[in-house]
């Protein structure tokens, strides 16, 4: 009995000090959230003005994506004149094509910077997941050749496929973009962690 | 030495700069707007070099002139004698096909149709979902009574998202009988006995031999069907407008 009831302390010292051990977790990443304010500026400061080639590859980035993205949203022609144009329909669409190729500007250009400096070298796997999901979305989501490429090559699920793929376009826009909102999170706190002064 | 290649660094890219700048600057010349959309376009490359000409398009010519397409049944706007035939193969379900619909079709036929230039004819390519061949069949059945630009107007309407259930058969008989003058029996007995099945499977058959897969896709072409030039996609009246003026000899 007097062991049942010892175990039982230890059990509930053990609780308790996994509680102590929680909190500091919960206000570091309450902190983290909160000095986003400090730190976003901070590291595009730190990227941005090392080295204007880190300019140049979010631009390139950003160009490549808006072009792709507006292609595939049919909002962009090559043929046969290069033609350009936003109808009502496409307006909600449009922004958030470029506020993923923005996003995919700076994430590429802050993943080089990484790279250069060998502090890690891998590419967030977020950018591959949001990117891809943009692409994909917007790629389906036009009455286009991939989307009958799909359908054509598995039949009725492919229909069904890109059925889901058009009818939430946007909603699969939101994601991919909270995704790569995320892998900006995590690629501004590998770039900072180094200036933190350990404990 | 380092003294000397950042001055020959610096206006090399300039340079690089500078040139790229005018390359947009004339690529992307012309900001027009047309009805209260803006269009940013340019014809560096030159029209004929942009069009992609169809390969097949002498075996094709036939089977693209006017007349031949009017007497298979195709639906189609415009004077029988209008030069320039602007043949449109889309899905009734299709939202970029709406886009089209909405967008650039009403100046077409501003432009071109209404002043007998350009007859516009209407192909069935029901490839984007379960219920796109039942409305392009209910579409033709309509077309049996004179009435298919009405039935294809409100279908574009009326268009909600892909096979969620606005154009199912219920659906299509109940717009059916929104068309005044269109008499549902008969409407009732050419859909269910799926009528023209035949016609729109050689719609669909044909368009593939154009190499067309997605929608909608246009053939602009003489009237006797021959220069065909594609264009692909719902592309704003510039594009068209270029394609057709060509088509046109350049007179507008």
């Amino acid at each position: 009995m007097r062991k049942i009831l010892a175990n039982r302390k230890e059990q509930k010292r053990r609780e308790r000090e996994r509680n102590v051990e929680m909190k500091p977790i919960n206000n570091n990443t309450l902190t983290a959230l909160t000095s986003l304010k400090t730190t976003i500026p901070l590291v595009f400061g730190m990227v941005f003005s090392s080295d204007r080639l880190y300019v140049a590859i979010a631009a390139a980035v950003f160009a490549t994506f808006w072009i792709v993205l507006n292609v595939f949203d049919q909002l962009l022609f090559f043929s046969p004149v290069v033609t350009f144009y936003l109808p009502d329909d496409a307006i909600t669409g449009f922004i958030l094509t470029n506020i993923t190729s923005v996003l995919m500007g700076i994430l590429v250009a802050m993943n080089m910077y990484i790279f250069r400096d060998s502090i890690r070298l891998k590419f967030d796997k977020s950018i591959f997941s949001g990117s891809l999901l943009a692409i994909a979305s917007s790629a389906c989501a036009s009455c286009s050749s991939i989307g009958f490429l799909v359908t054509s090559t598995f039949g009725g699920f492919g229909i069904v496929t890109i059925d889901l793929l058009t009818n939430y376009q946007t909603p699969l826009r939101v994601i991919s973009i909270v995704i790569l909102l995320w892998a900006l999170y995590h690629v501004q706190n590998k770039i900072i962690k180094p200036c933190v002064m350990p404990n | 030495m380092k003294n000397i290649r950042m001055p020959i660094i610096a206006s090399i890219s300039a340079v690089i700069f500078l040139a790229t700048a005018l390359a947009l600057l004339i690529s992307l010349s012309v900001l027009q707007q047309y009805d209260g959309i803006f269009y940013v376009y340019g014809q560096t490359q030159g029209i004929a070099r942009g069009q992609q000409q169809i390969t097949n398009a002498t075996s094709s010519s036939n089977l693209l002139s006017l007349l031949s397409l009017i007497s298979q049944g195709s639906s189609y706007q415009g004077s029988k004698s209008a030069p320039v035939t602007v043949i449109d193969f889309s899905d009734l379900q299709c939202h970029l096909c709406a886009r089209y619909v909405k967008n650039t079709e009403p100046m077409i036929n501003k432009t071109y149709i209404q002043t007998g230039k350009v007859a516009l004819v209407f192909k069935h390519l029901p490839n984007r979902g379960f219920d796109s061949m039942p409305a392009a069949l209910a579409a033709q059945c309509a077309q049996d009574q004179g009435k298919f630009w009405q039935f294809h107007n409100l279908l574009y309407e009326k268009q909600g998202p892909i096979d969620s259930g606005w154009a199912n058969k219920d659906n299509l008989k109940r717009f059916a009988s929104q068309i005044s003058g269109l008499e549902m029996h008969k409407f009732d007995s050419c859909f269910d006995g799926q009528k023209y099945k035949s016609f729109v499977e050689s719609d669909i058959a044909l368009a593939h031999s154009l190499g067309f897969t997605e929608t909608p896709s246009f053939i602009v072409a003489k009237s006797d069907g021959s220069s065909p030039q594609k264009i692909e996609g719902p592309q704003p009246f510039p594009a068209f407008k270029a394609v057709i003026d060509k088509e046109l000899g350049g007179v507008t």
